[in-house]
């Protein structure tokens, strides 16, 4: 079978670039054109001959909330290890970010130096900060900025202006909340500590 | 104080210095008087006329339009800002002109209930349009959450309003209804038909603005449950209970992206006979100029190949079989060349071959091959017809196959 038979977009090849290295396609990013390519996985008879197409390779697309990700069919469940490290130093890093002032979420923008002087200004976060393990960094600025730097790298942050040093939040960051939030915890710890936070929407 | 006008007058000087008024509404605030005089399409003269008709106002060398202008062009091209208490305004004021009905003085009446029916059909619209922008808005700019929440509750509450503002609506013209139709005019008709028809859209319009509302808040309201389960999760981790009061290690294997499982960029490998092919030669050089590889760029090109190449291939193909049909040839002593070549089964593969092709066979092979070839130089007659049915009659060197004994002494001389 031929590419040709698959009649394909023409930024196919883009989407699989940035998707193979294991990056998302979020529908709030701007760089390298994201936006456009995510516009284009979308639309539901691209998203199909883009799947049949990428199927042939054993690869699989997978969609989440505005944005997309591929996937390896019968994976060999390897590198768990690694895994479990990495999701580890997530928590680390969300719960960090959980007890800022000023939350990020989806599409806010921030500079790792907002964040270095909130946490040199709170205690606690100091100490979640300096806990989190990282290589090769001493002021918490630097650890900051490596933080964001993991992050853009696993397609979470985009870095939106360089000479300012701002990174936007996006849509990808969902997935990472999702798999936090798919973790059962078997017995409650922290008996009844929950801030009154729910509002009662209709 | 203003001095007696009339609208010719007004209308006039507006016409006059368009460009000056313009300038003064897109630009609403501190322009100065220099500033507006040093663009040269006003003199002072025309400055100091606009002035004294009150068209423009000057105070502490700032200079703005007077507001009367600003609102008429702005309601006239819809671009003002509305609030919702606007259209409680106009309620207020339709109610108040319906009870002060009177038959004699309907045409006076009428006026002013069109005139406010037709403000709050475009109010409305207005608002929801603005209110829409504002919700998107805020989801996807404000990045301080606890803003955008509060903002976002602030619109749920305003869009309440407008739908109140609606219903009110509704009712003063259901209630008036008998009056309207007492006055009997068409136009009151079509307002009133078509404020209906926006209404009932406008509240189709407010009902997705508010699953928008929700779903938003639901998002964020999401983010900061997962937030708060992040810090839970954190404690249990710092207590080194991650791995056995939770199902982490469950979770995160059943991770499936391509990042998380070492995958790397899958890499294919080129076959070596592609790429001593054309397009693998494309490919080479590329690679090379990307790597700066100069021995890779050694290999030139082959030139493009004639159209009529494989005409030439049929050519080809007889020319190589040439060699054997020589050899046969000479093999045999019963014939010679000309009439071993007319009479000769040639393999079906290479198709039907000509008279004509046949003849260029023999030249060829007798150019080719005269060293081993017997030439007796004595005429023969072929006879034959050609394509238009003639006959005709061919001449040709006898040529037979050589002797041993010759072929040796030929090979001594040379």
């Amino acid at each position: 079978m031929l590419a040709e038979d698959f009649n394909l977009p023409k930024q196919t090849h883009d989407i699989f670039s940035i998707m193979a290295r294991g990056n998302f396609i979020s529908s709030n990013g701007s760089r390298d054109g994201m936006n456009r390519l995510y516009d284009i996985i979308n639309s539901p008879e691209n998203f199909d001959r883009l799947q049949a197409y990428f199927n042939v390779i054993r690869y699989n697309i997978e969609r989440g909330n505005n944005y997309f990700y591929f996937s390896k069919l019968s994976e060999p469940n390897s590198e768990l290890e690694k895994k479990l490290e990495r999701f580890e130093r997530y928590i680390d890093i969300i719960d960090l970010l959980a007890s800022m002032d000023n939350k990020i979420t989806i599409g806010s923008r921030f500079r790792p130096t907002e964040i270095a002087e909130e946490c040199n200004a709170n205690v606690r976060l100091k100490q979640k900060l300096q806990k989190i393990p990282l290589y090769r960094s001493e002021t918490l600025h630097n650890k900051v900025r490596e933080i964001c730097d993991l992050m853009s790298r696993d397609s979470y942050l985009e870095l939106e202006d360089e000479k300012t040093e701002s990174y936007k939040v996006l849509d990808s960051y969902n997935y990472l909340l999702d798999v936090i939030n798919s973790i059962a915890i078997y017995e409650d710890t922290t008996g009844g500590s929950d801030d009154a936070q729910g509002l009662i929407y209709n | 104080m203003a001095l007696q006008v009339n609208i010719n007058d007004i209308i006039s000087q507006l016409y006059q210095n368009r460009s000056a008024i313009e300038f003064l509404f897109a630009n609403r605030e501190n322009i100065t008087v220099n500033e507006l005089l040093s663009r040269g399409d006003l003199s002072s003269d025309q400055y100091q006329k606009l002035k004294s008709l009150d068209l423009i106002y000057e105070y502490e060398n700032i200079v703005s339009l007077n507001d009367a202008v600003v609102s008429m062009f702005e309601d006239f091209m819809e671009i003002g800002e509305v609030t919702p208490g606007f259209i409680n305004d106009y309620l207020n004021e339709l109610h108040r002109h319906i009870k002060f009905y009177q038959e004699v003085r309907e045409l006076r009446f009428l006026r002013s209930i069109k005139k406010y029916l037709k403000r709050i059909n475009s109010t409305i619209t207005r608002e929801i349009i603005k209110l829409q922008k504002n919700v998107d808005d805020t989801y996807k700019n404000e990045s301080n959450y606890r803003i955008k929440l509060q903002k976002l509750e602030d619109y749920r509450l305003k869009r309440d309003t407008i739908i109140d503002f609606i219903k009110r609506t509704g009712e003063v013209v259901e209630e008036a209804r008998s009056l309207f139709n007492l006055t009997n005019d068409t136009e009151l008709y079509g307002i009133i038909q078509s404020l209906k028809g926006s209404l009932i859209e406008n509240l189709d319009f407010l009902i997705e603005i508010q699953t928008d509302i929700t779903d938003f808040i639901n998002k964020i309201q999401f983010q900061l449950d997962v937030y708060k389960k992040a810090q839970k999760l954190k404690e249990i981790k710092d207590h080194g209970a991650l791995h056995f009061k939770t199902n982490f290690n469950e979770i995160v294997s059943s991770v499936n992206t391509l990042r998380y499982n070492g995958h790397k960029t899958p890499r294919t490998k080129i076959a070596v006979d592609f790429l001593f092919t054309d397009d693998g030669h494309v490919l080479c050089k590329r690679v090379a100029e990307k790597y700066k590889l100069t021995r890779l760029m050694v290999r030139g090109l082959a030139d493009k190949m004639a159209g009529n190449f494989k005409d030439k291939g049929l050519e080809q193909q007889i020319k190589l079989d040439t060699q054997k049909l020589v050899d046969r040839f000479l093999a045999q002593n019963k014939t010679n060349l000309f009439e071993y070549l007319m009479d000769y089964k040639f393999p079906k593969s290479i198709g039907t071959i000509t008279f004509e092709e046949r003849l260029s066979l023999f030249v060829e092979i007798a150019m080719e091959y005269q060293t081993i070839l017997d030439f007796k130089y004595r005429l023969q007659y072929y006879d034959y017809q050609d394509n238009e049915q003639k006959k005709k009659r061919l001449g040709y060197t006898l040529i037979l196959p050589m002797k041993e004994k010759e072929k040796k002494e030929v090979k001594e001389e040379a």
